[in-house]
Protein backbone atom coordinates (compact mmCIF):
# COMPACT_ATOMS: atom_id res chain seq x y z
CA UNK A 1 0.00 0.00 0.00
CA UNK A 2 2.81 2.56 0.72
CA UNK A 3 4.73 1.60 -2.15
CA UNK A 4 1.49 2.04 -4.25
CA UNK A 5 1.64 5.50 -2.16
CA UNK A 6 4.89 6.72 -3.28
CA UNK A 7 4.69 5.67 -6.60
CA UNK A 8 1.26 8.27 -6.49
CA UNK A 9 3.66 10.80 -4.86
CA UNK A 10 6.55 10.60 -6.99
CA UNK A 11 4.20 10.71 -10.26
CA UNK A 12 2.47 13.62 -8.25
CA UNK A 13 6.20 15.43 -7.83
CA UNK A 14 6.73 15.35 -11.41
CA UNK A 15 2.99 15.77 -12.87
CA UNK A 16 2.88 19.02 -10.24
CA UNK A 17 6.11 20.84 -10.78
CA UNK A 18 6.06 20.63 -14.90
CA UNK A 19 2.20 21.92 -14.66
CA UNK A 20 3.10 24.13 -12.78
CA UNK A 21 6.43 25.07 -14.73
CA UNK A 22 4.42 25.14 -17.82
CA UNK A 23 1.49 27.61 -16.43
CA UNK A 24 4.10 30.22 -15.20
CA UNK A 25 6.06 30.07 -17.97
CA UNK A 26 2.70 30.58 -20.46
CA UNK A 27 2.03 33.31 -18.06
CA UNK A 28 5.17 35.13 -18.38
CA UNK A 29 4.87 34.43 -22.36
CA UNK A 30 1.35 35.92 -22.61
CA UNK A 31 2.78 38.95 -21.10
CA UNK A 32 5.41 39.40 -22.93
CA UNK A 33 2.70 39.51 -26.16
CA UNK A 34 0.71 41.53 -24.28
CA UNK A 35 3.12 44.02 -23.30
CA UNK A 36 4.44 43.49 -27.44
CA UNK A 37 0.64 44.23 -28.65
CA UNK A 38 -0.50 46.70 -25.97
CA UNK A 39 2.94 48.89 -27.18
CA UNK A 40 2.09 48.28 -30.85
CA UNK A 41 -1.84 49.22 -30.85
CA UNK A 42 -2.57 51.45 -27.94
CA UNK A 43 -1.92 54.50 -27.40
CA UNK A 44 0.86 55.79 -25.00
CA UNK A 45 -0.12 56.45 -21.67
CA UNK A 46 -0.14 59.97 -20.54
CA UNK A 47 0.62 61.15 -17.04
CA UNK A 48 -2.09 63.84 -15.82
CA UNK A 49 0.19 67.21 -14.81
CA UNK A 50 -0.76 68.09 -10.82
CA UNK A 51 -2.39 71.72 -10.59
CA UNK A 52 -0.12 73.86 -8.72
CA UNK A 53 -0.56 74.28 -5.40
CA UNK A 54 -1.57 77.28 -3.63
CA UNK A 55 1.85 77.97 -2.07
CA UNK A 56 3.70 77.88 -5.38
CA UNK A 57 0.89 80.56 -6.42
CA UNK A 58 2.47 82.91 -3.46
CA UNK A 59 5.87 82.22 -4.35
CA UNK A 60 5.50 83.64 -7.50
CA UNK A 61 4.63 86.96 -6.46
CA UNK A 62 7.73 88.90 -5.09
CA UNK A 63 8.64 88.96 -1.93
CA UNK A 64 7.92 92.64 -1.05
CA UNK A 65 4.39 92.89 -2.55
CA UNK A 66 3.84 89.18 -0.48
CA UNK A 67 5.14 91.35 2.79
CA UNK A 68 2.63 94.44 1.98
CA UNK A 69 -0.57 92.27 1.19
CA UNK A 70 -0.05 90.25 4.59
CA UNK A 71 0.58 93.42 6.49
CA UNK A 72 -2.45 95.02 4.71
CA UNK A 73 -4.56 91.51 6.09
CA UNK A 74 -3.48 91.55 9.52
CA UNK A 75 -4.45 95.65 9.64
CA UNK A 76 -7.87 94.27 8.75
CA UNK A 77 -9.01 91.54 10.45
CA UNK A 78 -6.87 91.92 13.36
CA UNK A 79 -4.67 89.67 12.82
CA UNK A 80 -7.02 86.73 12.61
CA UNK A 81 -6.78 86.54 8.52
CA UNK A 82 -3.70 85.85 5.93
CA UNK A 83 -3.23 85.07 2.62
CA UNK A 84 -3.65 81.70 0.99
CA UNK A 85 -3.83 82.27 -2.33
CA UNK A 86 -2.69 85.10 -4.16
CA UNK A 87 -3.02 85.85 -7.81
CA UNK A 88 -2.57 88.46 -10.75
CA UNK A 89 -5.53 89.31 -12.36
CA UNK B 1 -23.10 23.92 36.37
CA UNK B 2 -19.54 25.28 35.75
CA UNK B 3 -17.14 23.74 33.47
CA UNK B 4 -14.27 23.16 36.34
CA UNK B 5 -15.26 19.56 36.78
CA UNK B 6 -15.00 18.22 32.80
CA UNK B 7 -11.84 20.30 33.02
CA UNK B 8 -10.29 18.93 35.43
CA UNK B 9 -10.95 14.95 34.66
CA UNK B 10 -9.64 15.89 31.40
CA UNK B 11 -6.38 15.27 33.56
CA UNK B 12 -5.17 18.61 31.98
CA UNK B 13 -5.95 18.14 28.00
CA UNK B 14 -7.53 21.31 28.14
CA UNK B 15 -5.11 23.45 30.05
CA UNK B 16 -2.97 22.75 27.16
CA UNK B 17 -5.54 23.96 24.70
CA UNK B 18 -5.65 27.47 26.85
CA UNK B 19 -2.29 27.90 27.44
CA UNK B 20 -1.56 27.13 23.26
CA UNK B 21 -4.73 30.15 22.16
CA UNK B 22 -3.15 32.62 24.83
CA UNK B 23 0.16 31.84 22.98
CA UNK B 24 -1.54 32.37 19.72
CA UNK B 25 -3.38 35.46 21.39
CA UNK B 26 0.38 36.38 22.83
CA UNK B 27 2.16 36.15 18.79
CA UNK B 28 -1.00 38.02 17.36
CA UNK B 29 -1.39 41.17 20.09
CA UNK B 30 2.09 41.57 21.63
CA UNK B 31 4.14 40.36 18.54
CA UNK B 32 2.13 41.55 15.65
CA UNK B 33 2.35 37.80 13.63
CA UNK B 34 -0.66 38.10 11.33
CA UNK B 35 -2.22 39.39 13.97
CA UNK B 36 -5.48 39.80 11.69
CA UNK B 37 -5.36 35.93 11.56
CA UNK B 38 -4.15 34.43 14.51
CA UNK B 39 -6.38 36.58 16.38
CA UNK B 40 -9.29 35.36 15.48
CA UNK B 41 -7.80 31.73 15.31
CA UNK B 42 -6.50 31.62 18.75
CA UNK B 43 -10.18 33.40 20.00
CA UNK B 44 -11.90 30.61 17.59
CA UNK B 45 -9.23 27.71 19.75
CA UNK B 46 -10.26 29.35 23.50
CA UNK B 47 -14.02 29.50 23.01
CA UNK B 48 -13.95 26.02 21.37
CA UNK B 49 -12.51 24.31 24.73
CA UNK B 50 -14.75 25.05 26.88
CA UNK B 51 -16.78 22.06 28.30
CA UNK B 52 -20.58 22.33 27.70
CA UNK B 53 -19.85 25.53 25.42
CA UNK B 54 -21.19 23.64 21.94
CA UNK B 55 -18.34 25.73 20.51
CA UNK B 56 -16.17 23.66 18.93
CA UNK B 57 -16.53 21.98 15.80
CA UNK B 58 -17.50 18.33 15.20
CA UNK B 59 -15.66 16.11 12.24
CA UNK B 60 -18.07 14.10 10.47
CA UNK B 61 -16.32 10.85 9.22
CA UNK B 62 -16.89 9.82 5.41
CA UNK B 63 -20.27 8.44 6.07
CA UNK B 64 -21.31 11.86 7.87
CA UNK B 65 -21.58 10.41 11.18
CA UNK B 66 -21.22 12.44 14.39
CA UNK B 67 -19.74 10.90 17.70
CA UNK B 68 -18.66 12.98 20.36
CA UNK B 69 -15.44 12.35 22.64
CA UNK B 70 -17.50 9.98 24.94
CA UNK B 71 -18.75 7.96 21.59
CA UNK B 72 -22.21 9.25 21.62
CA UNK B 73 -23.59 9.30 18.05
CA UNK B 74 -24.86 13.21 17.28
CA UNK B 75 -25.42 12.92 14.14
CA UNK B 76 -26.49 10.04 11.89
CA UNK B 77 -25.39 11.79 8.43
CA UNK B 78 -24.80 15.28 8.55
CA UNK B 79 -25.37 15.76 5.02
CA UNK B 80 -28.74 15.29 5.32
CA UNK B 81 -29.34 17.53 7.87
CA UNK B 82 -30.55 21.31 6.87
CA UNK B 83 -28.35 24.31 8.31
CA UNK B 84 -31.18 25.48 10.86
CA UNK B 85 -31.02 21.56 12.39
CA UNK B 86 -27.34 21.46 12.26
CA UNK B 87 -27.24 24.81 14.01
CA UNK B 88 -30.14 23.50 16.97
CA UNK B 89 -28.42 20.31 16.92
CA UNK B 90 -24.32 21.49 16.98
CA UNK B 91 -24.11 24.81 18.16
CA UNK B 92 -23.38 28.01 16.29
CA UNK B 93 -19.75 27.35 15.32
CA UNK B 94 -20.67 24.20 13.34
CA UNK B 95 -23.83 25.66 11.35
CA UNK B 96 -20.50 28.38 10.23
CA UNK B 97 -18.42 25.76 9.51
CA UNK B 98 -20.82 23.17 7.79
CA UNK B 99 -21.81 26.41 6.06
CA UNK B 100 -19.05 28.65 5.30
CA UNK B 101 -15.91 26.35 5.47
CA UNK B 102 -16.78 23.09 4.44
CA UNK B 103 -18.57 23.77 1.52
CA UNK B 104 -15.57 25.69 0.53
CA UNK B 105 -17.13 29.11 0.14
CA UNK B 106 -14.28 31.05 2.02
CA UNK B 107 -10.92 30.61 0.86
CA UNK B 108 -12.01 31.39 -2.79
CA UNK B 109 -13.84 34.47 -1.20
CA UNK B 110 -10.35 35.53 0.49
CA UNK B 111 -8.43 34.93 -2.82
CA UNK B 112 -11.17 37.36 -4.25
CA UNK B 113 -10.06 40.32 -1.33
CA UNK B 114 -6.35 38.89 -2.03
CA UNK B 115 -6.69 39.82 -5.64
CA UNK B 116 -8.18 43.13 -5.36
CA UNK B 117 -5.09 43.91 -3.06
CA UNK B 118 -2.56 42.34 -5.22
CA UNK B 119 -0.33 44.68 -7.62
CA UNK B 120 0.82 42.85 -10.45
CA UNK B 121 2.82 45.86 -11.95
CA UNK B 122 5.92 44.52 -10.80
CA UNK B 123 5.34 40.68 -12.12
CA UNK B 124 5.02 42.72 -15.68
CA UNK B 125 7.76 44.98 -15.24
CA UNK B 126 9.86 41.80 -14.55
CA UNK B 127 8.47 38.94 -16.10
CA UNK B 128 11.97 36.89 -16.33
CA UNK B 129 11.91 36.55 -12.53
CA UNK B 130 8.54 35.29 -11.84
CA UNK B 131 9.77 31.55 -12.79
CA UNK B 132 10.87 30.94 -9.65
CA UNK B 133 7.57 31.03 -8.30
CA UNK B 134 7.42 27.49 -10.23
CA UNK B 135 10.69 26.45 -8.00
CA UNK B 136 9.51 27.42 -4.71
CA UNK B 137 6.97 25.17 -5.09
CA UNK B 138 9.23 22.02 -4.60
CA UNK B 139 8.56 21.65 -0.89
CA UNK B 140 4.78 20.42 -1.37
CA UNK B 141 6.23 17.95 -3.49
CA UNK B 142 9.03 16.60 -1.60
CA UNK B 143 6.98 16.84 1.92
CA UNK B 144 4.22 14.89 0.03
CA UNK B 145 6.86 12.28 -0.75
CA UNK B 146 8.37 12.22 2.73
CA UNK B 147 5.27 12.22 4.47
CA UNK B 148 3.93 9.22 2.03
CA UNK B 149 7.07 7.38 2.70
CA UNK B 150 6.95 8.08 6.84
CA UNK B 151 3.85 5.63 6.57
CA UNK B 152 2.16 7.88 9.08
CA UNK B 153 -0.28 9.67 6.33
CA UNK B 154 -2.31 8.65 3.67
CA UNK B 155 -1.75 10.48 -0.03
CA UNK B 156 -4.57 12.76 0.22
CA UNK B 157 -2.89 13.29 3.84
CA UNK B 158 0.47 13.88 3.08
CA UNK B 159 -0.67 16.06 -0.02
CA UNK B 160 -2.81 18.29 2.40
CA UNK B 161 0.56 18.84 4.52
CA UNK B 162 2.67 19.64 2.04
CA UNK B 163 0.53 22.54 0.50
CA UNK B 164 1.97 24.40 3.71
CA UNK B 165 4.85 24.51 1.52
CA UNK B 166 2.98 26.72 -0.67
CA UNK B 167 2.68 29.30 2.48
CA UNK B 168 -0.86 30.83 1.06
CA UNK B 169 -3.62 30.12 3.88
CA UNK B 170 -6.88 30.19 1.72
CA UNK B 171 -4.93 27.30 -0.68
CA UNK B 172 -3.92 25.06 1.99
CA UNK B 173 -7.54 25.20 3.91
CA UNK B 174 -9.16 25.03 0.12
CA UNK B 175 -6.79 21.66 -0.24
CA UNK B 176 -7.71 20.47 2.85
CA UNK B 177 -11.10 20.76 2.86
CA UNK B 178 -11.28 18.51 -0.70
CA UNK B 179 -8.50 15.85 0.14
CA UNK B 180 -8.22 15.36 4.16
CA UNK B 181 -10.94 17.56 5.83
CA UNK B 182 -10.14 15.98 9.24
CA UNK B 183 -6.34 17.55 9.49
CA UNK B 184 -8.27 21.09 8.84
CA UNK B 185 -7.31 22.17 12.11
CA UNK B 186 -3.93 21.59 12.29
CA UNK B 187 -2.84 21.79 8.95
CA UNK B 188 -4.68 25.51 9.25
CA UNK B 189 -2.59 26.12 11.95
CA UNK B 190 0.42 25.13 10.71
CA UNK B 191 0.21 27.29 7.55
CA UNK B 192 -1.15 30.20 9.37
CA UNK B 193 1.97 29.90 12.47
CA UNK B 194 4.72 29.70 9.61
CA UNK B 195 3.65 32.62 7.41
CA UNK B 196 3.49 34.72 10.48
CA UNK B 197 7.34 33.35 11.11
CA UNK B 198 8.66 34.28 7.77
CA UNK B 199 10.76 36.78 9.51
CA UNK B 200 12.27 34.10 11.01
CA UNK B 201 12.48 31.02 8.59
CA UNK B 202 13.33 32.97 5.54
CA UNK B 203 16.34 34.61 7.17
CA UNK B 204 17.65 31.26 8.55
CA UNK B 205 17.27 29.65 4.60
CA UNK B 206 18.84 32.34 3.41
CA UNK B 207 21.92 32.42 5.57
CA UNK B 208 22.39 28.38 5.46
CA UNK B 209 22.37 28.63 1.66
CA UNK B 210 23.72 31.85 0.46
CA UNK B 211 26.88 33.86 0.36
CA UNK B 212 27.57 37.48 1.00
CA UNK B 213 28.80 37.96 -2.52
CA UNK B 214 25.26 36.63 -4.03
CA UNK B 215 22.63 39.04 -1.03
CA UNK B 216 25.34 41.87 -2.50
CA UNK B 217 23.75 41.55 -5.91
CA UNK B 218 22.52 44.71 -6.90
CA UNK B 219 19.56 44.19 -9.10
CA UNK B 220 19.04 47.81 -10.11
CA UNK B 221 22.37 47.49 -11.15
CA UNK B 222 22.49 44.80 -13.16
CA UNK B 223 19.21 46.22 -15.04
CA UNK B 224 21.80 48.96 -16.39
CA UNK B 225 23.86 46.48 -17.43
CA UNK B 226 21.29 44.08 -19.56
CA UNK B 227 18.23 46.44 -19.77
CA UNK B 228 15.01 44.23 -20.45
CA UNK B 229 13.47 44.29 -23.71
CA UNK B 230 10.30 44.28 -22.53
CA UNK B 231 9.45 48.15 -21.24
CA UNK B 232 5.92 48.88 -20.88
CA UNK B 233 4.46 51.89 -22.91
CA UNK B 234 0.55 51.44 -21.05
CA UNK B 235 0.80 49.36 -18.07
CA UNK B 236 -3.38 50.37 -17.37
CA UNK B 237 -4.20 48.66 -20.46
CA UNK B 238 -1.77 45.73 -19.51
CA UNK B 239 -2.89 45.46 -16.23
CA UNK B 240 -6.61 44.91 -17.52
CA UNK B 241 -6.61 42.12 -19.96
CA UNK B 242 -3.59 40.28 -17.88
CA UNK B 243 -5.98 38.96 -15.24
CA UNK B 244 -8.66 38.07 -17.87
CA UNK B 245 -6.07 36.34 -19.98
CA UNK B 246 -4.63 34.27 -17.42
CA UNK B 247 -7.80 33.25 -15.86
CA UNK B 248 -8.61 32.12 -19.55
CA UNK B 249 -5.58 30.21 -19.94
CA UNK B 250 -5.16 28.31 -16.25
CA UNK B 251 -8.95 27.40 -16.73
CA UNK B 252 -7.81 25.32 -20.03
CA UNK B 253 -4.74 24.11 -18.61
CA UNK B 254 -5.64 22.84 -14.61
CA UNK B 255 -9.72 23.69 -14.49
CA UNK B 256 -9.24 22.58 -10.20
CA UNK B 257 -7.24 25.73 -9.89
CA UNK B 258 -10.41 28.37 -11.37
CA UNK B 259 -12.00 28.59 -8.25
CA UNK B 260 -8.79 30.27 -6.30
CA UNK B 261 -7.12 31.65 -9.61
CA UNK B 262 -10.60 33.06 -11.17
CA UNK B 263 -11.61 34.57 -7.53
CA UNK B 264 -7.94 35.93 -7.43
CA UNK B 265 -7.71 37.57 -11.00
CA UNK B 266 -11.36 39.17 -10.73
CA UNK B 267 -10.86 40.64 -7.19
CA UNK B 268 -7.78 42.18 -9.49
CA UNK B 269 -9.61 43.03 -12.24
CA UNK B 270 -11.68 44.91 -10.19
CA UNK B 271 -9.42 47.25 -8.90
CA UNK B 272 -7.53 47.86 -12.39
CA UNK B 273 -10.51 48.89 -14.20
CA UNK B 274 -10.58 52.24 -11.87
CA UNK B 275 -13.32 54.36 -11.00
CA UNK B 276 -16.05 52.29 -13.14
CA UNK B 277 -15.45 49.70 -10.13
CA UNK B 278 -14.64 51.02 -7.71
CA UNK B 279 -17.43 50.58 -5.29
CA UNK B 280 -16.70 47.08 -6.17
CA UNK B 281 -13.50 47.35 -5.39
CA UNK B 282 -14.11 49.08 -2.06
CA UNK B 283 -16.51 46.47 -0.92
CA UNK B 284 -14.43 42.93 -1.72
CA UNK B 285 -11.27 44.46 -0.50
CA UNK B 286 -12.51 45.64 3.12
CA UNK B 287 -16.11 44.63 3.93
CA UNK B 288 -16.48 41.02 2.26
CA UNK B 289 -12.58 40.49 2.66
CA UNK B 290 -12.89 41.05 6.34
CA UNK B 291 -16.44 39.54 7.05
CA UNK B 292 -14.61 36.61 5.75
CA UNK B 293 -11.04 36.86 7.53
CA UNK B 294 -13.12 37.13 10.92
CA UNK B 295 -15.34 33.93 9.98
CA UNK B 296 -12.68 31.78 8.71
CA UNK B 297 -10.14 32.66 11.38
CA UNK B 298 -12.84 31.76 14.08
CA UNK B 299 -14.16 28.92 12.42
CA UNK B 300 -10.72 27.31 11.82
CA UNK B 301 -10.15 28.23 15.53
CA UNK B 302 -13.05 26.41 16.36
CA UNK B 303 -11.60 23.17 14.70
CA UNK B 304 -8.73 22.47 17.55
CA UNK B 305 -10.83 20.66 20.06
CA UNK B 306 -9.12 18.71 22.36
CA UNK B 307 -9.87 15.32 20.83
CA UNK B 308 -8.61 16.81 17.52
CA UNK B 309 -5.54 18.29 17.25
CA UNK B 310 -3.73 16.15 20.83
CA UNK B 311 -2.60 13.48 18.39
CA UNK B 312 0.88 12.48 16.53
CA UNK B 313 -0.68 13.48 13.87
CA UNK B 314 -0.72 16.75 14.80
CA UNK B 315 2.77 16.76 16.14
CA UNK B 316 3.92 15.22 12.26
CA UNK B 317 1.92 17.87 10.09
CA UNK B 318 3.88 20.45 12.73
CA UNK B 319 7.00 19.13 11.78
CA UNK B 320 6.24 18.28 8.04
CA UNK B 321 4.96 21.89 7.64
CA UNK B 322 8.12 23.35 8.47
CA UNK B 323 10.03 21.48 6.43
CA UNK B 324 7.94 22.21 3.58
CA UNK B 325 8.39 25.57 4.17
CA UNK B 326 12.30 25.18 4.32
CA UNK B 327 12.15 23.11 1.37
CA UNK B 328 10.19 25.58 -0.81
CA UNK B 329 12.02 28.25 0.13
CA UNK B 330 15.57 26.75 -0.19
CA UNK B 331 14.61 25.23 -4.20
CA UNK B 332 13.52 28.73 -5.23
CA UNK B 333 17.48 29.87 -3.50
CA UNK B 334 18.75 26.86 -5.57
CA UNK B 335 16.89 27.50 -8.93
CA UNK B 336 18.51 31.02 -8.56
CA UNK B 337 21.87 30.01 -8.35
CA UNK B 338 21.58 27.51 -11.63
CA UNK B 339 20.23 30.54 -13.21
CA UNK B 340 23.17 32.52 -12.15
CA UNK B 341 25.54 29.72 -13.57
CA UNK B 342 24.33 30.10 -17.65
CA UNK B 343 23.53 33.72 -17.25
CA UNK B 344 25.33 37.21 -17.80
CA UNK B 345 22.34 39.16 -15.90
CA UNK B 346 22.90 38.17 -12.19
CA UNK B 347 20.37 37.74 -10.28
CA UNK B 348 20.01 38.00 -6.26
CA UNK B 349 18.63 34.22 -4.71
CA UNK B 350 16.45 36.40 -2.03
CA UNK B 351 14.12 36.62 -5.40
CA UNK B 352 14.39 33.04 -5.43
CA UNK B 353 13.74 33.00 -1.55
CA UNK B 354 10.38 34.44 -2.06
CA UNK B 355 8.97 32.37 -4.78
CA UNK B 356 6.51 30.93 -2.43
CA UNK B 357 3.17 32.95 -1.51
CA UNK B 358 3.42 34.67 1.85
CA UNK B 359 2.65 38.12 0.24
CA UNK B 360 4.08 40.46 0.72
CA UNK B 361 5.53 39.79 4.19
CA UNK B 362 8.18 37.17 2.20
CA UNK B 363 9.65 40.27 -0.15
CA UNK B 364 9.27 43.04 2.79
CA UNK B 365 11.94 40.52 4.83
CA UNK B 366 14.19 39.38 1.66
CA UNK B 367 14.57 43.42 0.72
CA UNK B 368 15.44 43.49 4.78
CA UNK B 369 17.97 41.45 4.17
CA UNK B 370 19.60 42.37 1.58
CA UNK B 371 19.63 46.24 2.55
CA UNK B 372 21.31 44.53 5.44
CA UNK B 373 24.23 43.87 3.23
CA UNK B 374 24.16 46.89 1.05
CA UNK B 375 21.86 49.77 2.21
CA UNK B 376 21.19 51.20 -1.54
CA UNK B 377 20.65 47.70 -3.04
CA UNK B 378 16.59 47.80 -2.23
CA UNK B 379 15.42 44.11 -4.18
CA UNK B 380 11.38 44.61 -3.02
CA UNK B 381 9.95 45.32 -6.27
CA UNK B 382 11.96 42.43 -8.08
CA UNK B 383 10.92 40.29 -4.98
CA UNK B 384 7.20 40.84 -5.38
CA UNK B 385 7.64 39.69 -9.11
CA UNK B 386 8.61 35.81 -8.32
CA UNK B 387 6.48 36.46 -4.96
CA UNK B 388 3.11 37.50 -7.07
CA UNK B 389 4.04 34.22 -9.56
CA UNK B 390 4.15 32.01 -6.33
CA UNK B 391 0.40 32.69 -5.42
CA UNK B 392 0.00 31.37 -9.24
CA UNK B 393 2.24 28.60 -8.44
CA UNK B 394 0.99 27.12 -5.49
CA UNK B 395 -2.88 27.21 -6.44
CA UNK B 396 -2.12 25.81 -9.59
CA UNK B 397 -0.13 23.22 -7.32
CA UNK B 398 -3.25 23.22 -5.27
CA UNK B 399 -5.42 22.13 -8.52
CA UNK B 400 -3.06 19.84 -9.67
CA UNK B 401 -3.26 17.88 -6.76
CA UNK B 402 -6.95 17.83 -5.91
CA UNK B 403 -7.61 17.04 -9.77
CA UNK B 404 -5.26 13.63 -8.93
CA UNK B 405 -6.71 12.91 -5.61
CA UNK B 406 -10.30 14.01 -5.14
CA UNK B 407 -11.56 11.11 -6.53
CA UNK B 408 -9.21 8.49 -5.51
CA UNK B 409 -10.28 5.73 -3.12
CA UNK B 410 -8.07 4.67 -0.56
Amino acid sequence: MITNDIYGALQLLVVGMVTVFIVLLIVINLGKLLIWAVNKWAPEETVAKKAAPAAKAIASIDATTKAIIDATISQITGGKGRAEKITKL
Amino acid sequence: MTAFSDIIAANGTYLVMYLLAFVLLYLGIVKHFEPLLLIPIAFGVLIANFPGGDMGVYQADEAGRIINAEGKVLAENIWEMSLPQIAHDLGLMNFLYYMLIKTGFLPPVIFMGVGALTDFGPMLRNLRLSIFGAAAQMGIFAVLIIAVASGQFNIKEAASLGIIGGADGPTAIFTTIKLAPHLLAPIAIAAYSYMALVPVIIPLVVKMLCSEKELKINMKEQDKLFPSANKIKNEKVIKIIFPIAVTTIVALLVPSAVSLIGMLMFGNLLKEIGSDTSRLFDTISNSIMNTATVFLGLCVGATMTVQAFLNWTTIGIVVGGFFAFGLSIASGICMVKITNLFSKKKINPLIGATGLSAVPMASRVCNEISTKYDPKNHVLNYCMSSNVSGVIGSAVAAGVLISFLQGMTL
